[in-house]
């Protein structure tokens, strides 16, 4: 501690003095925190007196280990259009929520779901409220998400609508409104979720003290409602993403590892028999309930965007047969239409005989000649936006126009638009956030924030996530808050009166049956988890052959016997690509760019980064000591690329990846559920491992293989000190050879990883019934036993290329009988035009 | 008049397809003055599944899966047509076109029919700034609305140059409209993307015209091929009337139409999904004979 300033030890209470009197509310906004008297609200004291209990150097330390699980387990998001995810902005305040507070809001939300999916039954149904007037057709056909072949379908379950968001946000006279409505895919709840964990760790006594009500039971209740509107018990539920490339796939991830979905994409669902199913390594199987984040538009490539990869051909014609439950119905995103907005408080008291609880922003349709005129009359008033989507016509880049701040030729021109196509724009009162405290460098502020509420349908009614996803502006004047807006998120607290009792909270169950058997892996986590393994493999390998070359330079080497290994070692990280052909580089540099250079695909570094996009598509598969061992070994062979490194540093950076290398297969090997996901994994990594001892003694034990040569097989292979225990004499060609390629004793011999292969297959589901042997295991224990059956002194360098021929084979029909075959993927007909 | 159609498409594929469905809109509609006597769809490989169904607009959707591997399709529509239509209604008569803009806005029917659906962008019928203003010196205050379509669709006939090898089939409307030149599909998207930008409800018409011209006339363009034009909403006493901007005439007898939607992703005569690699080749043939009637 520094000693050249005196110390004013500060208290705790003066520490929140100090807060609050650098907290200043803006004038005309409602503040969460101050009242209308500027004192704070008590629940934000105790807040605030628990937070400065913990010292500003607690707090920090609180904070930065929150950071460093955000970055650990990967939550990120992804901006339209780029291709890096970025790390998650997790504000460190809380939004707090009496409970008096939130028993009005969740009767609003309750309310509010329950009038939108009878709005949507009426609309895709008898269109009563179009035909009596209540509601123009032009206020439903303008949305993109009136899915036209879904008119006249009945929901298989009952319901258009099984879960759904309002953005909420208060105004200044303390109301809260709802500024819109979510029901396409609404995204967020797995962020409210993660938010809650990071949270929850770095303050574990305060969710007890503050009485904060748990998510956990909102999201079991969910997840049983999806199993309840399925036809058959046990269900088979999935996720369905648009993939890796979504701008919330964690979330998704993240969603489908916590209430146990099968994560799929469009590719790994096939319609047969007028169903919908998985393609699963057992074949296909039934998909009885679908929770889709793939927009409409995209989800049947047969009768909506013909161009659509996302989808699966044929299901609206499952959905129609009655065959599988999806949430939210495909048109469901028909209720997000700002022209709806007009019609809700008419259409509460026809559907629902009352008035809404919760008021929404007020909005006129301009699409109507009253609406309209009410609109121009008052356009200083008034936002205006797209009635449909986001993107009004006429405003290129904007989303919102404010009457009151445009030029006068923009206005000129804005009202010439409404007037022509009034049905493209409503206009809307313009709502005032309110404000809400953000920690901004070591003091507390007021933001504008907007809070997304939950509500999902069960068969007891609706329910709603006590909590939310709350997206807090960092500028103190925002009219629209979205998270790629250098926006935070933060963890929203309800407050309850009472004690919660966690014991009370469980759900009475029926014993649930022992499982052990987590149904069937899909072909593409199998592809993928197969792809994961042959990577790592493939990148240990590759620093093996690094780390014998660099060795080998540390030493002088005069003779050209002795140089022989090197010039074989880079000879083989050039063949595969881990150090480039031309030009010419000397070996000290084909080992660094070997190493680290990410430009060849066979480097140690562009493997792992290989091997952890394919982790990506099953990261709901993987433990989070995986996905984070991964991320740093990646992190740590990058960095070792950002500057030069001496022989010896360069050699360590190699020793250190391989022992992380060394770990994740430790974990993989403890950690990993021994059914079919791992099997794969393991395959992967038993070919690669079994086709790179091939290339190792052919290329070091050929016919030309000298003891160094030898030497350097046996380092490559792990099996130096094995050897030199079994024989007295220096590496001699034929125990070389068979410690290489036969030996089922050494866990790197070829034989082993055949060995290991053919149990593996042995255990896979069989398609058939019959008891015929499938192409791959038959293969497989063809090469078994031909290597079971080897005598080394007759192998010749010949056969060692037969047999590395033979496992390429073998992959292949793996793939074949396993995954998906994406050669064989769909496309379209060829179209012509009409002339 | 009576018509006897026959319209061949064949594909054929450089590597084997494994499986495919097909969905085809070939069948004419029995709706607007015409009806159909008889009609086959021949399909070769035969196919395993077939269903027919009505799309939201009222077209015959033929859905057919091909479960084996094939290196050809060919489909062979035959068709023996009906068409009489009513004559147009006098252009002068008929609403002033804003008129029919706020009525479109209003309307109280959600089914296909329905003016509602035709008013709005669709994905290949965007709305587009140039379209629009090149629509709107047709309208001006009070024009009956037929009057300003007509002379919309006679301005585009004698401004663009009918050009085959101007466009391709995805070509977008910006640049057809751009280079002034196309075919019929360009068009009908053209004058159906300015018909909406002013608010009026424009349909997407895919047919065929006859092979031989009546008596008299000149061979129409398009006839050896699927045409397409444009369908305008009059209001509900003169209901949609048939625009063909290619030829510059309103639509009577010598169109047959096959499917309405709001652009040609909605009509598309043959898509759907099939799995294999390998390269397309596509050949279409059409041929309308007039019979005695």
């Amino acid at each position: 501690m520094p000693l050249e300033q005196p110390i004013e030890i500060e208290t705790p209470p003066q520490r929140v003095a100090r807060w609050l009197g650098a907290y200043r509310a803006a004038p005309g906004v409602f503040d969460e925190l101050l009242d209308s008297d500027g004192r704070p609200r008590s629940h934000w004291s105790h807040l605030l007196e628990a937070l400065a209990g913990f010292g500003e150097d607690g707090l920090e330390q609180r904070f930065a280990a929150a950071r460093r699980r955000i970055d650990d387990m990967g939550i990120s998001y992804r901006v339209a259009s780029e291709n890096k995810e970025q790390s998650w902005p997790l504000g460190r305040l809380p939004l707090l929520i009496s409970e008096a507070e939130w028993r009005r809001i969740e009767a609003g939300v309750t309310q509010r779901a329950e009038l939108l999916d009878r709005i949507l039954q009426d609309v895709y149904g008898e269109a009563r409220l179009v035909s009596d007037g209540a509601l123009p057709a032009a206020a439903v056909t303008g949305s993109p998400d009136f899915i036209r072949p879904m008119y006249g379908v009945a929901p298989p379950g009952g319901r258009w609508l099984r879960f759904y968001a309002a953005d909420l946000g208060r105004g200044p006279d303390g109301d809260w409104w709802v500024l819109g409505d979510r029901a396409q895919a609404p995204s967020g709840a797995g962020y409210a979720l993660e938010n809650r964990l990071v949270l929850s760790r770095a303050f574990p006594s305060l969710y007890g003290e503050m009485k904060v009500e748990r998510l956990a039971p909102f999201f079991r209740a969910f997840r049983a409602s999806l199993s309840a509107a399925a036809r058959r018990s046990d269900p088979r539920i999935c996720l369905m993403t648009p993939g890796p490339f979504s701008a919330t796939y964690s979330e998704q991830v993240h969603l489908a590892r916590y209430l146990g979905l099968i994560l799929v994409e469009g590719e790994d669902l096939a319609m047969s028999d007028g169903r919908l199913h998985v393609r699963t390594i057992a074949g296909l199987k039934r998909a009885d309930v679908i929770w889709r984040r793939v927009d409409a538009d995209w989800c049947d490539p047969l009768e909506m965007n013909a161009a659509s990869r996302l989808g699966v051909a044929g299901m609206f014609e499952a959905i129609r047969n009655g065959a599988v439950v999806v949430a939210n119905m495909p048109g469901a995103g028909l209720i997000e239409s700002r022209a709806l907005l007009s019609f809700l408080p008419a259409l509460s008291q026809r559907l629902l005989g009352e008035r809404l609880k919760l008021a929404n922003v007020a909005t006129w349709w301009c699409g109507q000649r009253d609406a309209r005129c009410e609109v121009l009359r008052a356009l200083d008033d008034r936002a205006i936006a797209a009635a449909f989507g986001d993107q009004p016509p006429g405003l290129p880049g904007r989303q919102i126009a404010l009457g009151s701040e445009l030029s006068s030729k923009d206005r000129e021109r804005l009202v010439a638009a409404i007037n022509e196509r009034g049905v493209d724009y409503v206009g809307q009162e313009i709502v005032k956030l309110s404000t809400t405290p953000t920690w901004i460098e070591g003091r507390i502020a007021p933001r504008p924030f907007v809070l997304r509420v939950y509500a999902a349908a069960t068969p007891q009614g609706w329910i709603v996530m006590p909590g939310g996803f709350c997206r807090v502006s960092d500028r103190l004047d925002a009219r629209a808050v979205s998270m790629e807006a250098g926006a935070q998120s933060c963890d929203v607290w309800v407050l309850a009166s009472q004690q919660i009792e966690h014991s009370t909270l469980l759900p009475s169950q029926v014993d649930p049956a022992i499982i052990r058997m987590l149904g069937n892996l899909p072909s593409r986590a199998a592809d993928n988890l197969f792809w994961m393994g042959r990577y790592l493999e493939r990148a240990e390998a590759t620093l093996r052959l690094v780390r014998s070359l660099s060795t080998r330079l540390t030493e002088q080497q005069a003779e050209f016997h002795e140089r022989q290994p090197i010039e074989l070692l880079a000879r083989m990280l050039i063949a595969w690509g881990a150090a480039p052909a031309t030009p010419a580089l000397a070996a000290a540099e084909i080992a660094r760019v070997a190493t680290s250079d990410p430009g060849n695909y066979g480097s140690a570094l562009a493997l792992v980064g290989a091997a952890k996009r394919s982790a990506s598509i099953i990261r709901e598969r993987l433990s989070q000591d995986v996905w984070q061992l991964l991320g740093r070994l990646e992190k740590r062979l990058a960095k070792s690329r950002s500057r030069t490194f001496s022989e010896p540093e360069a050699l360590e950076v190699v020793e250190r990846a391989l022992h992380t290398l060394a770990a994740l297969s430790g974990l993989i090997d403890e950690n990993f559920n021994r059914v079919a996901g791992w099997s794969f994994l393991d395959l992967g990594r038993r070919i690669e491992r079994a086709i790179n001892a091939c290339r190792f003694a052919r290329l070091f034990g050929g016919d030309q293989a000298t003891d160094e040569t030898l030497d350097a097989l046996l380092e490559l292979l792990d099996s130096q000190i094995t050897y030199r225990s079994r024989y007295l004499t220096g590496p001699a060609l034929a125990p070389v050879r068979d410690m290489a390629m036969l030996d089922p004793y050494n866990p790197r011999s070829v034989g082993f990883q055949v060995l290991r292969i053919d149990e593996h297959l042995a255990a896979l589901p069989a398609l058939r019934a019959d008891g015929v042997m499938e192409p791959a295991r038959r293969l497989c224990v063809k090469l078994r036993a031909d290597l079971e059956s080897e005598d080394a002194r007759q192998l010749s360098e010949a056969e060692m290329l037969e047999v590395e021929q033979r496992l390429m084979a073998l992959a292949e029909r793996i793939a074949e009988r396993y995954f998906i075959q994406a050669a064989k993927g769909p496309s379209k007909y060829k179209p012509w035009r009409l002339a | 008049m009576i018509y006897d159609v026959t319209h061949i498409t064949t594909y054929k594929y450089d590597a084997p397809v494994a499986s495919a469905t097909c969905v085809m809109r070939l069948a004419p509609r029995e709706d607007g003055g015409q009806s159909v006597i008889s009609r086959s769809l021949e399909f070769s490989p035969q196919a395993e599944s077939v269903r027919e169904r009505k799309d939201f607009f009222g077209n015959v959707v033929c859905e057919k899966r091909i479960a084996k591997p094939h290196t050809s399709l060919r489909i062979a529509l035959r068709a023996s047509v009906r068409v009489d239509r009513p004559a147009p209604p006098a252009p002068a008569l008929t609403p002033a076109w804003e008129t029919i803009a706020e009525w479109a806005a209003a309307s109280n029917v959600l089914d296909g029919r329905s003016p509602a659906h035709f008013i709005y962008p669709s994905r290949l019928a965007p709305l587009h700034a140039g379209a629009t203003d090149h629509a709107r010196a047709s309208f001006p205050p009070d024009r009956p609305v037929l009057e300003g379509a007509a002379d919309l669709m006679r301005r585009i006939h004698a401004e663009f140059i009918y050009d085959p090898k101007a466009t391709q089939v995805a070509t977008p409307l910006d640049q057809a409209f751009g280079r002034r030149s196309g075919v019929c599909q360009d068009f009908a998207h053209i004058m159906i993307a300015g018909l909406r930008g002013l608010g009026l409800p424009a349909a997407y018409i895919s047919g065929y015209l006859r092979t031989i011209p009546a008596p008299g006339q000149a061979r129409l363009e398009g006839a050896d091929s699927t045409h397409a034009w444009v369908s305008l909403w009059c209001g509900p006493d003169f209901g949609w009337q048939g625009l063909d901007p290619t030829n510059a005439m309103m639509v009577e007898d010598d169109h047959i139409v096959i499917a309405i939607g709001r652009d040609y992703a909605d009509v598309s005569p043959v898509d759907g999904v099939l799995f294999g690699a390998g390269k397309q080749e596509l050949e279409v043939s059409v041929d309308v004979q007039a019979v005695n009637g």
